[in-house]
């Protein structure tokens, strides 16, 4: 590129110069669409339009600290101070799930899909598919909560469709969120929502590659900085800081690896088993998360219900408990229900009942608490139908899905389906659905006998009050001993409701028992006990034996995500007050066309990764002001069986004058840099951003032999490539500016924030069309 | 049947209905002449309170569980006195039980108890309604339409009450309309389906004349029930001209849309009249028919005109959970108070239990955690007829699972409603259930714990003539003596399997097709190729006339067997791919899976250069397969896949014989408990070879013992340890 041509060319149009209302810590571009979501200081999350229309706003209440958004834009993940990571829809930032799967602050995340559609031959199956919404309506939701208005529950509330479309992942490319935190801990969950793995780097050894040692390595204190999945889901780089020590075990005395380790580290983690076995796990997740979200309409069933029921009960108690103390009053030793008997009976009426029903119960309050009562049953029964029993059953249904995958043990042991605990958990769905419709029946009955009872008193109280009583409902009187009873004074639906500490046994009729006896020949359920238990302890058995069932998934695909490779960058000072220092790091693999892999290399080797890193001042004072590039980390133990390495890298040297404030890898092995001048203040001066074309980079390729004595970048003091200004694509900017740089490498945009509050936007793929005024 | 007791339940609640509008009850005393000087006729108002303290004196008497009544009612045990109302409830309790156990229900006795009380109270008309339910559980033609008749002679279904406040509009006919109604099903039941159209027609017409709507609902849903059930040809033409309320709509509709168009209306009559049961009833009987039919759209034309021919199982699985919502709506339905005394019985029960004695005793407190569920354990006041429709959703859950392919959820259907429904359900729809249940333990668990299941189902419901518990048996002998080999015993049970079914065209077409499949099956079994192919074929003309989709695919699939076993299989391809569309188009997944098991099987027989072909289509079906197949087809699943890795030339045995072994090992596991000596023998074969080929010289002595030792089976069945051999 000419010089004289660079004056008149200024490069990456500005798109606008916008103030925002405050400072903003994270800023992450959609992958799919031109929108921009950010966080504030005080951890608001906003997105933004490409034309700076803000779109909504939404407050967890709680601290960001990393966020990114789904593959296909779809969703945002946001990693919280407290280790949830919760996933926010990005049509109206709805909250769509949250997974506590970590316990500190989730530093980092990163969710990447699988580049490839499922391809047909090589003999993978992508035929078999969710057969669940051919045979049932849309799945039930969880019922609302009476006289909550939405919004306030915020937890799946009104995002209906997006919700549907959240648990619908047949249609989605497989894909994997990575969520790294401060103590070393990298939690993988499929789709985002359905969680595969979990590892703590703390727990690796690793070998060194060095001629004649055989030490082992450990890394303390590590914290996690930037986790990035290869797009093939092959390989995970981690960047961490910690501190590398040789594993104790070892009896010998040299100790190279002792005190000053301390620093960034880059990991290399294998993670093929998620490619390998990416059609099994799609299908394990895809009905496995769909179980989890019924297992909680259920819940959440359960508990309006509950809590809808013990309301009308309190109100029914409520209005009738005065009458036994007015039997007290009365100097009466009876109790109501025996009054109540009377009454049916027609033998008397007691002064005690008569001034309860006419006076403080009356016509209209009696038919105010039998609304209610028989208003919450009907209520209950529709929660039943409509959410309960649907949802159990495709439950059911979805349980005999994974079974039959778990019976297809050449596949599927390899993820750790277990058979033999998915058919117990395929039973205790079974048990459940049985127990819904018992539940259902005793519901129903006392609904019946409600209303019976209600409409008997009121007839009593025409009577007692004598008027006409003709246009009632009729009653039943043997209904209503039945009621006097059994129900006036105990209140089956709610046992069976609740869950209580107590073991509580439900009086089961003899014959019933030998029935549920008879039926285990029959091919019933083995274990006779089961109606014993109330709804809600078979609920919380049959979750049990869910998790149990999904968690030996998890641990199987835990165990086979090993480290592969260790690359020790640069020291960092060892202080602990360090540990939160931000250091301006990016990952990113491209399609590597310059590196043309033999033919027998499978396609998961035609990518090349970049980890670019700005090296802090205090790591190397006699290389001040550099920024380092390593490629070729993936492939590197490949290429050392080969006999030569790939391991390349360079150091790339500030212009004198600026230093560097953030770098993003972009397309093409390009690295976007955004330097402010250190002469000035802060606050005040000029900054730039520039992209310098990585891969025509002179890179010295990294022997790895000795590599452990001395940081990596030992070797590179020589080689440090200075950057002119002249001789890039630079564009100054007229503030200061601030990380973070937000860089979008599928639309080719980029903004920056300036430290007085300002946000600019730029197409870096657009020239400005002339020397603009504004400049 | 159901239906008959369902309407005259409605019937009688009507009239229960209207006696409690006019607020008094006549108690007359049926009792011999010579007695009656000791009472007199009381008038009884029917004030609540007198009501109840009546009840509570005499209710003990009232009801009686069936043996007891029939000690009872034995002319010279003593004085007996009993209200008119008493009688009434004994009757009502009476068609109950007959309803509940069917065929079972003593014949004779029974009907020495209604002669008596006929002798002793002529004007009870009710009680030739019961001799005609009587004599029509027992399947005594002649008897069930004399009774029937005598019924509507003498009361003009107005039943033995004294005084019937005239109904609304006209009745000068009686109830001439309900009498057709009762009379068609009754043909119906009896197996006549052209006179029960015939007479259905005109309880139409007359309903329609008499605007009365409610029997018009009731007649509309049996003429359905009666359409979905027999089988119609295409080709007959009953309905014609003779069937006023479609001809109206139109000439070109086939039998299946007529069918439609009357479910649709039927449902929206009975919703509109707020027959709540009914309506239920209703999207039962649609959920049945969008099971096996494909909903056609009548106009299809236009950008937006679905060309999808698939049976829609959502709008199956939609109408099962409408119909449940009777369970929330019972109690709105306008006349379904239940009759007082209903609960004596069972209430009297509790009271003699330890625990009655506390029944208003206020002693609790530290109990009151137990007593809660006490209440559970009361008798459900529920009506029977309700939970009646609510377990048969879910035995129709179960069957459409059967169909769909979800082996877990039609157990488990099944066993709801055998937990759940069986005290309040007919012994037919309880048989059926532990049919299901038979059923699912002998394709999965073998044929040993089904058979000792069997015993014990055989015990519980008596069986006689044409019950489902009989044929079960005969299709489990047939399965057992095919697997073992025993081709004639195979042959002679198929033989007495059909000789069940009735002769009548269009009925029992479930039987008679089932009949002529497994004939086929005998026929392939025993290489006669195309006698087998012959019987087949026919079985598709038949089914083909009387539009049994479903079934179709069943016997294009066997076609092609016919085809792969006699060697050709190049022909046997297209009736496999024929079978695969069909399944396709009903969701029949499963079915589907033993096709493409099949398709795979016939393409591996092809050729080796068709073996990756046949193994990607294996391995296509086997989650559904390994799911929710049997152990017959999860074994030959297994044993292609075998196979398929075999004969690839590209295969080596030696780098990974785990591929190969694996499978072939749970083949032999699931084929030994199944007796299925020929495939057995097939896979200790290959078993066999693979060991030779890795060297392996134990197991493969191993292999080739348990090859002979199964080779020796299939040649000489032995019946000696058959227990059932000689129960034929």
């Amino acid at each position: 590129m000419e010089t004289d041509e660079d004056q008149r060319v200024i490069p990456f149009q500005l798109q606008f110069d916008k103030p925002v209302a405050s400072q903003i810590k994270i800023a992450e571009w959609n992958p799919e669409k031109d929108l921009l979501a950010m966080v504030t200081e005080d951890s608001k999350i906003l997105l933004h339009r490409f034309n700076w229309q803000r779109l909504w706003t939404i407050s967890p209440g709680r601290c960001i600290t990393s966020l990114c958004w789904r593959p296909d834009g779809k969703a945002i993940a946001v990693g919280l101070e407290d280790g949830t990571v919760s996933l926010h829809d990005v049509e109206n930032g709805k909250l769509l799930r949250s997974l506590k799967s970590h316990t500190v602050a989730v530093v980092c995340l990163n969710w990447e899909e699988d580049g490839h559609l499922i391809r047909d031959d090589n003999g993978n199956i992508s035929t078999y598919e969710d057969r669940t919404s051919c045979f049932f309506p849309p799945a039930p939701r969880v019922p609302r909560m009476p006289g909550v208005v939405s919004g306030d529950t915020g937890f799946m509330d009104d995002n209906e469709d997006s919700f549907q479309e959240l648990s619908n992942s047949s249609h989605q490319r497989f894909n994997i969120l990575c969520s790294g935190d401060k103590d070393g801990s990298i939690c993988f969950s499929i789709f985002g929502i359905f969680p595969i793995g979990k590892i703590n780097i703390h727990k690796f050894c690793f070998p060194t590659p060095l001629v004649g040692t055989q030490a082992t390595y450990r890394l303390l204190n590590a914290s996690i900085y930037k986790v990035a999945l290869s797009k093939d889901l092959c390989h995970l780089i981690v960047m961490c800081s910690g501190e590398l020590i040789e594993d104790n075990d070892a009896s010998r005395d040299r100790r190279t690896a002792g005190h000053g380790m301390h620093g960034l580290h880059s990991l290399m983690l294998d993670t093929s088993i998620f490619w390998k076995r990416k059609n099994e796990l799609h299908q394990v997740a895809q009905q496995a998360s769909n179980i989890e979200d019924l297992t909680e309409v259920i819940r959440a069933s359960l508990s309006v219900m509950c809590k809808q029921w013990s309301d009308a009960m309190h109100t029914f108690h409520e209005k009738f408990d005065p009458l036994s103390t007015l039997i007290i009053d009365h100097g009466l030793d009876s109790s109501p229900q025996e009054e109540f008997l009377s009454l049916l009976g027609g033998a008397r009426t007691s002064p005690p009942v008569h001034q309860f029903l006419v006076n403080s119960l009356g016509e209209v309050g009696a038919k105010r608490v039998s609304k209610v009562v028989c208003g919450a049953g009907k209520e209950l029964q529709l929660i039943v139908l409509n959410h309960l029993q649907p949802a159990a059953e495709i439950i059911g249904f979805r349980m005999g899905e994974l079974r039959g995958l778990s019976r297809w043990r050449a596949r599927y042991q390899g993820v750790g389906l277990d058979e033999t605990l998915i058919n117990n958990a395929t039973e205790k769905a079974g048990m459940l659905l049985v127990q819904v419709e018992r539940f259902m029946r005793v519901l129903s009955s006392v609904v019946q006998q409600f209303s019976n009872f209600f409409n008997w008193l009121l007839k009593c109280i025409k009577l007692l009050m004598s008027e006409p009583s003709d246009q009632l409902l009729p009653y039943n009187s043997e209904l209503a001993v039945i009621f006097l009873k059994f129900l006036y004074d105990q209140d089956p639906v709610r046992k069976l409701l609740e869950l209580s500490e107590a073991d509580c046994d439900i009086e089961i009729e003899l014959e019933t028992m030998q029935r549920v006896k008879e039926l285990v020949h029959f091919g019933g359920f083995l274990d006779c006990e089961y109606l014993r238990r109330t709804l809600a302890k078979e609920f919380q058995q049959m979750e049990s034996s869910f998790k149990e069932a999904f968690l030996m998934p998890f641990s199987t695909i835990s165990e086979k995500i090993l480290c592969e490779n260790l690359l020790p960058l640069f020291s960092l000072p060892s202080s602990p007050a360090s540990t939160s220092f931000p250091v301006p790091t990016s990952i990113s693999y491209y399609e590597d066309s310059s590196h043309a892999m033999s033919s027998n290399q499978t396609s998961q080797n035609s990518f090349i990764d970049y980890i670019s890193f700005q090296i802090p001042e205090e790591s190397f004072p006699e290389i001040a002001n550099c920024i380092g590039i390593a490629r070729g980390f993936m492939n590197d133990l490949i290429s050392v069986k080969k006999g030569y390495s790939s391991l390349e890298a360079v150091l790339l040297g500030v212009p004198d004058g600026y230093h560097c404030v953030d770098l993003s890898l972009y397309k093409e092995s390009q690295i976007v840099l955004l330097l402010n001048e250190t002469t000035s203040s802060e606050g005040s001066g000029d900054a730039c951003m520039m992209i310098v074309q990585a891969n025509d980079l002179p890179f010295v390729s990294i022997s790895r032999s000795t590599s452990l004595d001395y940081w990596m970048l030992h070797q590179l003091k020589e080689s440090v490539v200075y950057l002119q200004m002249e001789n890039e694509k630079v564009r100054s900017i007229p503030h200061s500016v601030i990380a973070p740089l937000a860089v979008s490498t599928s639309r080719g945009v980029a903004c920056v924030f300036a430290a007085r509050k300002r946000a600019l936007v730029y197409i870096l793929e657009e020239d400005e069309d002339e020397v603009s005024d504004a400049e | 049947m159901d239906l008959e007791n369902f309407v005259f339940k409605k019937v009688t609640e009507e009239i229960e209905a209207r006696k409690r509008a006019s607020e008094r009850v006549s108690f007359h005393l049926h009792a011999p002449k010579a007695l009656f000087d000791l009472v007199e006729d009381i008038e009884a108002p029917a004030d609540p309170k007198s009501k109840h303290s009546d009840k509570v004196g005499e209710t003990s008497p009232y009801v009686h569980p069936p043996n007891y009544a029939l000690k009872e009612f034995e002319p010279n045990s003593g004085i007996f006195l009993r209200t008119n109302w008493q009688i009434q409830g004994y009757l009502q309790e009476q068609a109950d039980a007959l309803e509940k156990n069917g065929s079972s229900f003593s014949l004779n006795a029974f009907e020495l108890i209604l002669r008596q009380l006929h002798k002793l109270a002529p004007e009870l008309h009710r009680v030739h309604f019961l001799r005609y339910l009587n004599s029509l559980c027992h399947d005594d033609y002649f008897a069930a339409l004399e009774n029937l008749h005598r019924y509507f002679d003498y009361s003009a279904g107005t039943e033995g009450i004294d005084f019937v406040p005239p109904a609304s509009g006209s009745n000068s006919f009686g109830r001439y309309e309900i009498a057709l109604l009762f009379l068609g099903m009754m043909h119906f039941q009896f197996g006549h389906p052209k006179q029960a159209l015939e007479v259905l027609t005109e309880a139409v017409r007359v309903s329609q004349q008499l605007s009365n709507d409610t029997c018009l609902a009731y007649t509309l849903a049996a003429i359905c029930n009666l359409l979905s059930e027999i089988g119609v040809s295409n080709t007959a033409g009953i309905l014609g001209s003779s069937f006023s309320p479609l001809t109206s709509i139109g000439i070109s509709l086939s039998v299946q849309q007529q069918l439609f168009v009357l479910l649709r209306g039927s449902l929206k009559r009975a919703e509109s009249l707020k027959l709540k049961r009914l309506v239920a009833s209703n999207h039962l009987a649609m959920a049945k028919f969008d099971l096996t039919h494909v909903q056609r759209p009548l106009v299809s034309f236009g950008p937006k005109a679905s060309m999808k021919l698939r049976t829609c199982p959502t709008n199956v699985c939609k109408e099962l959970r409408l119909s449940s919502h009777l369970i929330s709506e019972f109690g709105f339905e306008s006349s379904t108070m239940t009759t007082d005394g209903a609960f004596s019985t069972a209430w009297l029960k509790n009271l003699q239990k330890p625990l009655g004695s506390a029944i208003l005793s206020q002693e609790n407190g530290s109990g009151s955690n137990e007593n809660a569920f006490q209440f559970c354990v009361q008798p459900s006041s529920i009506p029977g007829s309700v939970l009646q429709l609510i377990g048969s959703s879910y035995l129709l859950r179960a069957t459409a699972w059967e169909l769909y392919g979800s082996a877990p959820l039609a157990r488990i259907n099944a066993l709801v409603y055998a937990t759940c429904f069986t005290d309040a359900s007919s012994s037919s729809d309880a048989a059926l259930a532990y049919v299901k249940l038979i059923q699912h333990l002998a394709v999965f668990r073998g044929y040993k714990e089904a058979f000792a299941a069997l015993k014990i189902a055989e015990e519980k419901f008596l069986s006689v003539s044409k019950s489902r518990i009989l044929i079960l048996k005969l299709q489990l002998l047939h399965e057992r003596a095919l697997h073992r080999g025993h081709l004639k015993l195979a042959q002679q049970v198929c033989d007495e399997l059909g000789v069940l079914a009735s002769s009548v065209t269009g009925v029992d077409m479930e039987l008679k097709t089932e009949a002529s499949l497994r004939h086929a099956r005998t026929l392939l079994a025993a290489n006669q190729y195309s006698e087998a192919a012959a019987v087949a074929h026919s079985l598709f003309c038949m089914c083909y006339k009387f539009n049994l989709q479903v079934e179709n695919a069943t016997v294009l699939l066997l076609l092609a067997e016919v085809h792969k076993r006699s060697g050709n299989a190049v022909l046997g391809l297209p009736y496999a791919l024929a079978s695969l569309s069909f399944c396709q188009s009903f969701n029949l997944d499963l079915l589907k899976a033993s096709a493409t098991l099949t398709l795979a099987e016939l393409w591996l027989s092809l050729g080796s250069n068709h073996a990756k072909r046949a193994l990607s289509l294996i391995q296509g079906a086997l989650p559904m397969i390994l799911g929710h197949g049997g152990l017959e087809l999860r074994a030959r699943a297994y044993i292609a896949e075998a196979k398929c890795y075999l004969s690839d030339p590209s295969f080596s045995v030696s780098e990974n014989s785990e591929v190969v072994l694996d499978p072939l090992s749970q083949a032999s596991v699931e084929l030994q408990v199944l007796e299925y000596h020929e495939l057995a023998a097939e896979t200790f074969y290959l078993m066999a070879t693979v060991f030779h080929k890795l060297g392996q010289l134990e197991e493969r002595e191993e292999a080739a013992n348990s090859f002979k030792k199964h080779m020796m089976a299939l040649k000489n069945p032995l019946d000696d340890e058959d227990p059932l051999f000689n129960v034929l």
